[in-house]
């Protein structure tokens, strides 16, 4: 049986050089340094990762640079090159190995237009699968008309948004302690998502737009029913939409990042099994460790649900 | 069949009857776009009108509904943890007698929960005192952070402490919209609280459990409104994130799907999918009637909805209607 990870990030190898000879690449040093060196796998080179994936039983890595080259924050010209850069990277080794790998984006969000167009080329010059983009770009979710551009482009070449917290979440707020920020901000930073395309009226707008939630989509089809009952009795809610929020819980994806099988259930019932795709974040703590093991051992999955979330449902979507 | 709801709001009639021109604790009453508000400052809280309802009104609606008791919590407008210790514990001790008063007048009607000066700890804990032991409270209902410090801060343990030693119900509800989940502009969608009320709960659950609090007072009774909003679907990663990350361990804290069953929490998911997870996650004995009277994100017919479910057996509707209530509150 084959199996595909949509959620499996990469350091562009230039980056890695340049971890190592301590030197800046594009202006990033410091924190992401360090950050790269005190998890040895984000230095790994590509048959690295393949004896990796060979041992977790994994065939295919959907690869999207790691959130840390997001630097929405930042020129957008310096970024826009290096994210050409990284796509190029990523490009070249879904071109060696088309068997084992297929590419999504880095984009300068903080640049609509740029975005727009390196997306045009990763998805027609660079054969790629689509982008990750981050929940927000400086504050703005996606609601904003600024962003239709790129949802255009994203619906006229078939790309598919991951959507992955970058290095912020809204929990930091609050508390920024116990690893909160990640365990419950980046199921938080979901629902906020999924409710921002949603309220915000661009599954209406774009019905061909192709969005998959990391995370299990985070807290949002738990959080539906609330939802519905805030689109019913509060005018703001229904701006854009005539229908419940929850009608929209199917027209999303979700990788299965839910580190509980009764979540994983719900989510599945919530959404369709059509809908959910396997996703284990690797190279990071927060991953599923065996996550094909982990999928095949669900007592409470038939093995027509195993198979559509290992692999056929990315198969569909992705055309791989 | 009794009914007994957990998550019923009120406020003094001194409050929401404040006439024209007359102060009540610093706040002055306005009318704005047709609605009344309590004003000071930049403060501005909007008095539901089903507070200028009198007991015997609301009894009347309770029994539209088929709810037998309100356990009654003042409304969030009486939080005030930004204004002065002595002005909030002014207001607490107005809004505890006024609630104390309805309870005695309505026994079988009403129970009271207590609105404290948590801005001043050992105020909270004095005005906790009282309201358990002079007057016949259950508890109190807090916000989930005080002027943003959470409940884990040592700043707080004597007030878990007192909690635990008087047996008092200590239920967490937001102050209004004021959730990690900001709108942005005037959209917004109500996101601000339809999920961040959820999410602000797991996020208290979390503080609870890491920071030890639930390990240290292993009697406390804690009731999380809003169903404990995402704490119960979230488990798995809380537990991910404390088998890999030191600093979830720090302060010994168990694993914390472990903690599901230590806590409490209301039915209000909107959700039918919903309940039946947080049954099966945290058990059947920790679930309680509660139906956000009387606001429009409120459930409309609480007894009739929990009786409409189909996934649910006939004694985990009593549980939660009423049996666990009783239990817990001795009410």
């Amino acid at each position: 049986m084959r199996s595909i990870d949509i959620h499996a990030h990469i350091s562009p190898e230039g980056y890695i050089r340049a971890v190592e000879a301590g030197e800046e690449w594009y202006g990033i040093s410091g924190r992401s340094h360090e950050f790269h060196q005190a998890v040895p796998r984000t230095m790994w080179t590509p048959e690295q990762r393949l004896t990796d994936m060979d041992s977790l039983g994994v065939d295919v890595h959907v690869l999207s640079t790691n959130a840390v080259f997001y630097c929405y924050d930042r020129d957008a010209n310096a970024v826009a090159a290096m994210d050409r850069e990284c796509n190029d990277y990523v490009s070249q080794l879904t071109k060696d190995h088309p068997d084992r790998f297929a590419g999504l984006a880095n984009l300068p969000m903080q640049d609509v237009g740029a975005a727009a167009t390196e997306l045009e080329r990763a998805m027609t010059q660079l054969g790629m699968k689509g982008a990750m983009i981050d929940d927000s770009v400086n504050g703005k979710t996606y609601d904003e008309p600024e962003f239709y551009p790129l949802w255009e482009v994203a619906e006229q070449t078939g790309a598919v948004i991951l959507v992955h917290q970058g290095m912020q979440t809204v929990v930091g707020d609050r508390s920024t302690r116990y690893h909160l920020p990640n365990t419950i901000g980046n199921l938080v930073e979901r629902a906020i998502t999924y409710s921002s395309f949603v309220f915000g009226g661009v599954m209406d707008k774009y019905p061909g737009l192709r969005v998959c939630l990391s995370h299990g989509g985070g807290y949002t089809c738990f959080g539906a029913g609330r939802m519905d009952r805030g689109w019913q009795v509060r005018s703001e809610a229904r701006v854009n939409i005539n229908k419940p929020p929850s009608t929209y819980l199917n027209r999303f994806w979700y990788d299965c990042l839910t580190h509980s099988e009764p979540a994983l259930r719900m989510l599945i019932d919530s959404v369709g099994i059509d809908k959910v795709v396997f996703g284990t974040d690797w190279p990071f703590d927060m991953q599923i460790d065996w996550p094909v093991a982990w999928v095949l051992g669900l007592e409470s999955l038939t093995q027509e649900e195993k198979e559509a979330i290992l692999y056929k449902n990315l198969e569909n979507l992705l055309g791989i | 069949m009794r009914s007994i709801d957990m998550h019923a709001h009120i406020a003094p009639l001194a409050a929401s009857h404040l006439p024209e021109g007359q102060t009540w604790h610093g706040f002055t009453r306005r009318e704005m776009n047709g609605r009344q508000f309590l004003v000071q400052g930049d403060k501005r809280q909007w008095l539901h009108p089903a507070y200028s309802l009198t007991a015997d009104e609301r009894i009347a609606y309770m029994d539209s509904v088929n709810v037998d008791v309100h356990v009654l919590t003042t409304w969030v407008g009486m939080y005030n943890y930004d204004l002065p210790g002595d002005v909030g514990a002014g207001i607490a001790r107005e809004c505890n007698d006024y609630v104390a008063e309805l309870t005695r007048s309505h026994p079988d009607r009403f129970a009271g929960m207590a609105t404290l000066p948590m801005q001043d700890v050992n105020a909270a804990v004095a005005e906790l005192e009282r309201s358990v032991n002079e007057l016949g409270l259950k508890g109190a209902q807090i916000a989930d952070h005080v002027n943003n410090k959470t409940l884990d801060h040592e700043d707080f343990i004597p007030f878990w402490s007192a909690a635990e030693q008087l047996g008092a119900l200590i239920f967490f509800h937001q102050e209004g919209d004021d959730t990690i989940v900001k709108p942005r502009d005037t959209k917004g969608w109500a996101i601000d609280n339809s999920i961040g009320n959820l999410s602000d709960r797991v996020v208290t659950f979390g503080t609870l459990v890491f920071g030890g609090v639930l390990d240290r007072f292993p009697d406390l009774k804690v009731c999380l409104a809003h169903g404990g909003g995402f704490t119960c679907f979230g488990a798995g990663r809380l537990d991910r994130g404390w088998q890999v990350r030191s600093e979830a361990r720090e302060l010994g804290a168990s694993i914390p799907s472990s903690y599901l069953n230590k806590v409490y929490y209301d039915c209000l998911t909107h959700s039918e999918a919903v309940l039946r997870y947080m049954i099966d996650s945290a058990g059947i004995d920790r679930i309680f009637l509660g139906s956000d009277y009387p606001y429009d994100m409120g459930i409309d017919e609480p007894t009739a909805w929990v009786n409409s479910l189909e996934s649910l057996t006939q004694d985990e509707k009593d549980a939660i209607l009423w049996k666990n209530l009783e239990r817990v509150l001795g009410v």
